[in-house]
């Protein structure tokens, strides 16, 4: 043994009046660092409770629950994420993917509480001490899981497309369509924005899965014309989707387009369910527009014989004669025409019922009735000079146009109407090489064309005014008639109403133009109901009123479409009969008086 | 690069980035890896074994490795990446070149099930104890599963999904699709 071995063990007290190494007590707490993963925020009027986090979670720790002073609207579910903190392993996947970027965490990680309740809560719901925390883990710039930029679609140049009827938009390839599929959250919040309740996230799967067979089933639940509104729709769906938080819309619309495009109509039948037997009982549809194929179609399939009576040449009602061919080909609306007459529906074309049949006759013989007969009779501009040749409304320059014939507009036209008639007119026009001015009376923001119909008229080389008044037309001298305007100032109506355009006093401009198509809204024609019928039903401002199961005043008499519902769009009057054929199903079933 | 551009000479060697200007990747074959990082130890000065990882692309049915190595001269890191496929994975040892790599080894394979024949302590516990199923860094490994069938749930949880409960709201009885 040394002498250091013996010595040793006192040399520790030379440190016996340093400061000690040991922590005080209670500890000082030390801040997380800056991007510290720690509880987490949540930014609670962002957030539309889409349940991406919930998805993603893979320590099921995330519960979607409805929170007190949210409610579900369009857009938003109304559910909250409340996370379990006894499962939570802080890695931040639900930062990372969440769509509308409202969930972060803070760089609190000490918290202490007796309750175990207490590590279940809703951030961002429930106050804590880190909710306006600036430090703590945000996702990274250009960090991203999910695809803000929607795989684009191959269509036609502007310079190309004003050139003939050809469709302009091409639709996806195989790669495009699921590379787009994928971007989906499948949340489902647009399912409820939908008129007709789609089931958009599983026929979004059936293309991920390449199941095209089951996407046409799934789409053809809800909707008996997939076709025409795979282009046409309004989609009203893309307008809520998660990802137009994050950047744009999942391409709704076009991705049902890709499903139908996939499948041959010849091989529908082995796909779709087939008819159940006929139970002999008679129903009557009156148009062969959207909404009266839909009631046809899911009457049908309950065993229905459906008879339709339709004063066209061919079925399709606005579909076909409302939309140019470049935004809707006709044999696409053949397509949805063909399979639900291939079904066993009966449609009578050129036969208008008022005129070559009476609806008594209809009445008295058939079981039911659902009419959807759409809005024909545009409404006049009721200023000087509307009789002149050369005025004419948008919906009779698109049905001859439809027809085959060419309209008469000569070289200059002036489109008056901001809705998506007056852009199709306008485009039609233009596509016989007119010069195209579209007047609109309000800003470009109101107009109620959607918005790459405003865009895509534009880009076509349509001029727009907006805040214009049509004041009076006349002869013209070089061309066939002078169009005389006011401009007008927005005046606000207060709080919910939309502002209102009122003439500037003194302004006057004229613009010298062959023709002024005039799509400035239409309205129904009801004279085919005998009076003795009509009295039960009830209309208010033009619209037949209807329950939710689409019946009439008359027990006996169903109606939909533009006629009876203010979105006045296909995907809506399909909506209409699909509901009013659940409606007569019920009512045939159960109310039917001996 | 110097370094590249000789070992290519003599091995299977391609894809050489440069990630920065003291940061160097390229991919070897497996059969030339360990040949290759023997070189940049005893050859090129890359003494330093930073470290070793795995990296499962599901999807291409491969697991790529990568070695680190740095050189305290030139103060360089490279990275050699291994493909190697995923069935019956197995990679030489280079415990014999940096015996820390041993512990490495034995974690890659706990976590992702590549066998390092003749790596000492390769069978032993890592970080997980008792553990059956597949490697749990694998991707094919359902996380969600496991943690459901692991940790029970804690009474009094539910949860919703958004689009029956706004169905519930905002259309009961609406248009239900037969």
């Amino acid at each position: 043994m040394s002498l250091k071995d013996i010595i040793a063990p006192f040399s520790v007290w030379k440190r016996a009046l340093e400061k000690p190494y040991t922590n005080r007590k209670p500890i000082e707490t030390r801040p997380g660092a800056d991007r510290y993963r720690g509880f987490h925020q949540n930014a609670i009027d962002q957030c539309i409770g889409c349940g991406t986090c919930e998805e993603i979670c893979q320590n099921n720790a995330i519960d979607l629950v409805p929170l007190e002073g949210k409610t579900s609207s369009h857009g938003d579910s109304g559910l909250r994420p409340k996370i379990d903190y006894g499962r939570c392993c802080w890695c931040a996947l639900c930062v990372d993917i969440c769509p509308t970027g409202s969930l972060g965490m803070s760089n609190e990680y000490i918290w202490i509480t007796t309750d175990p309740e207490d590590f279940r809560f809703i951030p961002g719901g429930e106050s804590k001490p880190w909710d306006d925390r600036a430090e703590g883990y945000r996702r990274a710039e250009g960090y991203d899981l999910l695809e803000a930029e929607r795989v684009e679609m191959p269509m036609l140049s502007f310079e190309e497309s004003q050139k003939s009827f050809i469709e302009m938009v091409q639709g996806y390839s195989k790669e495009q369509a699921m590379e787009e599929a994928d971007r989906c959250v499948a949340c489902g919040i647009c399912i409820a924005t939908c008129p007709a309740h789609m089931d958009v996230p599983a026929y979004i799967e059936a293309i991920r899965n390449d199941d095209m067979g089951e996407g046409l089933k799934i789409v053809y639940n809800a909707n008996p014309l997939p076709a025409s509104c795979g282009r046409v729709c309004s989609h009203a769906c893309e307008y809520v989707c998660a990802m137009k938080h994050k950047g744009e819309a999942i391409s709704i619309r076009w991705l049902k387009r890709y499903i139908i495009d996939q499948i041959y109509l010849g091989d529908y039948k082995e796909i779709l369910k087939s008819a159940d037997e006929s139970n002999g009982k008679k129903i009557a549809v009156i148009g062969s527009g959207p909404g009266g194929l839909s009631a046809a179609y899911y009457l049908r399939l309950l065993g229905y014989e459906i008879t339709v009576f339709d004063a066209n040449e061919k079925a399709g009602g606005m579909l076909r004669y409302g939309i140019p061919e470049y935004r809707l080909p006709y044999e696409q609306v053949d397509k949805d025409v063909e399979y639900i007459r291939q079904l066993g529906v009966t449609i009578n074309q050129d036969l208008k019922i008022g005129v070559d049949r009476d609806f008594k006759s209809l009445y008295d013989e058939y079981d039911a009735i659902f009419f959807s007969t759409g809005l024909k009779d545009p409404y006049g501009l009721e200023i000087a000079g509307e009789d002149l040749p050369g005025v004419q409304s948008g919906l009779d320059i698109l049905d001859e146009v439809t027809k085959g014939k060419t309209p008469d507009i000569g070289k200059s036209v002036v489109v008056v109407g901001g809705g998506n008639v007056a852009m199709d007119a306008a485009r039609t026009s233009r596509r016989y090489g007119a010069e195209v001015t579209i007047l609109y009376r309000r800003r470009e923001v109101d107009m109620p064309a959607d918005e790459e119909e405003i865009h895509e008229s534009q880009g076509e080389g349509c001029k727009l005014v907006t805040q214009a008044i049509p004041l009076r037309v006349e002869k013209g001298d070089s061309t066939r008639l002078k169009l005389f305007f006011g401009m007008a100032e927005m005046v606000d109506q207060g709080e919910g109403q939309r502002p209102k355009p009122v003439l500037i006093e003194g302004s006057e401009e004229v613009i010298e133009c062959d023709s002024v198509i005039t799509a400035i809204g239409q309205e129904a024609d009801y004279s085919f109901i005998p009076e003795e019928i009509g009295k039960n039903l009830v209309f208010n401002r033009g619209m037949v009123q209807i329950n939710e199961f689409r019946q009439t005043g008359d027990s006996k008499i169903f109606a939909g479409g533009d006629i009876a519902n203010r979105k006045r769009d296909a995907i809506s009057a399909i909506a209409d009969g699909h509901s009013a054929a659940k409606g007569i199903d019920i009512y045939l079933t159960n109310f039917k008086e001996k | 690069m110097t370094e590249f551009n000789e070992l290519s000479r003599q091995f299977q060697i391609s894809d050489l980035k440069e990630q920065r200007a003291d940061l160097h990747f390229f991919h070897a074959s497996k059969e030339h890896a360990v040949a290759v990082l023997t070189s940049l130890k005893e050859k090129y000065g890359y003494t330093h074994l930073v470290f070793f990882t795995v990296v499962d692309h599901l999807e291409k049915n491969e697991f790529h490795l990568t070695y680190m190595l740095h050189n305290y001269e030139k103060h360089h890191d490279m990275g050699v990446v291994v493909k190697i496929a995923r069935e019956n994975v197995q990679m030489e040892s280079i415990h014999h070149l940096w015996p820390a790599a041993a512990t490495y080894q034995q974690e890659i394979r706990e976590m992702y099930g590549v066998e390092f024949p003749g790596s000492p302590g390769l069978y032993e516990n890592f970080a997980l104890e008792g553990w059956e199923d597949i490697p749990p860094m694998r991707r094919d490994f359902d996380t969600k599963e496991y943690s459901d069938k692991t940790y029970y749930p804690r009474p009094g949880r539910e949860s919703h999904d958004p689009r029956e409960y706004m169905k519930e709201n905002l259309y009961p009885g609406e248009a239900e699709t037969w």
